[in-house]
């Protein structure tokens, strides 16, 4: 009976994570300045390389894998893209319309036609929609923020 | 005792020790095998397209329009929050669901996320969520294989060596076929 209730016990601190309200993902956040995701969006090469803190609603979270998710601007009809290492920290979909906290560094995609055409394509894959070739217009670059550690509130 | 009593023995304690993380890792190990746009081992992902009346006002949408959108959608579920994702598209976020609602048609998608049972659990411990601690309770059980392994090997002896020997030799040509073709 005593083992039972060690399993128990032991069984319920792991699933302790799952059930907390504030959930907390990577490393822990340092910074207390927020910085605006508008601010980012008008002038990404500012902020390119910089370690920013971000707070929006959590607008999309990848379906497959947790592995990105889109943050809402403070701006309206703007967004961010948050990106982490695959495994290395998992979104989860029930993260989709919390607020979430997020540090991270800014970071630059650039992208060839070829590369734009597959991301894309990619893209459209994942929203389960169908891809539009038209869509690609050229060379492009994507401003998001690889995300280090985050708090889903 | 005896070298080859000693390993049958570890060999027979590390696996009723591995019996339950092998089950979790199995189970586990097949469900996110398949991950794909398609496929979420954790969670069912069911969506639906219906329709309310067009938005036609001129107004700022506000939540008094959430209210009456839910309410022609006949949506109870738990609101947590709205952002206007285009100037004619809403998302709602409701406990479990997201409805995109396109206001100038009226289309509504919706797009229900619910968690799979038992799948959700054992995969949240085979794609180390948890993180802190569960690494190295995840760690040893690797190491706990890899004996596992080895002392199954120190056990081949006797009138079926022959047969030991050519399956241990079947495991270790699969991987490496499938690489020499595949690289």
């Amino acid at each position: 009976m005593k083992k039972t209730t060690i399993l128990l016990l032991f069984f319920f601190s792991l699933s302790l994570p799952v059930c907390a309200k504030d959930l907390m993902l990577g490393e822990k956040i340092t910074l207390n300045e927020i910085t605006k995701v508008s601010e980012i969006n008008a002038q990404p090469e500012k902020y390119l390389g910089k370690k920013v803190l971000i707070v929006g609603i959590v607008i999309d979270v990848c379906a497959a894998r947790g592995c990105w998710m889109d943050i809402s601007s403070d701006e309206p009809f703007q967004k961010i893209q948050v990106k982490v290492v695959d495994g290395e920290i998992i979104f989860p979909l029930e993260a989709r319309g919390r607020t979430a906290r997020v540090e991270g560094m800014v970071e630059v995609l650039e992208l060839s036609r070829e590369q734009a055409y597959r991301y894309a394509k990619h893209k459209a894959e994942e929203q389960g929609r169908e891809f539009d070739p038209a869509e690609v217009k050229g060379p492009t670059k994507i401003y998001r923020i690889r995300g280090l550690g985050a708090v889903i509130e | 005792m005896k070298w080859r009593k000693l390993n049958y023995k570890l060999h027979r304690d590390i696996g009723y020790l591995c019996i339950g993380m092998t089950l979790i890792y199995a189970v586990s190990g097949v469900a996110v095998n398949h991950i794909s746009h398609q496929f979420n081992p954790s969670y069912t992902i069911e969506k639906a397209v219906t329709s309310i009346e067009p938005v036609v006002s001129n107004k700022e949408p506000d939540l008094s329009l959430v209210r009456d959108i839910l309410a022609q959608l006949e949506e109870t579920g738990k609101f947590k929050s709205v952002v206007m994702i285009s100037p004619g598209a809403m998302r709602i976020f409701i406990e479990g669901k997201t409805i995109d609602v396109e206001l100038t048609s009226g289309k509504v998608s919706q797009e229900k996320v619910a968690r799979r049972p038992i799948l959700y659990e054992v995969n949240y411990l085979h794609l180390n969520k948890p993180k802190g601690i569960w690494t190295y309770i995840a760690d040893v059980y690797a190491v706990l294989l890899g004996l596992m392994a080895l002392t199954g090997f120190l056990m081949i002896h006797g009138r079926a060596k022959k047969r030991g020997y050519i399956l241990t030799g079947v495991g270790l040509m699969v991987p490496l076929f499938y690489l020499v073709c595949s690289l």
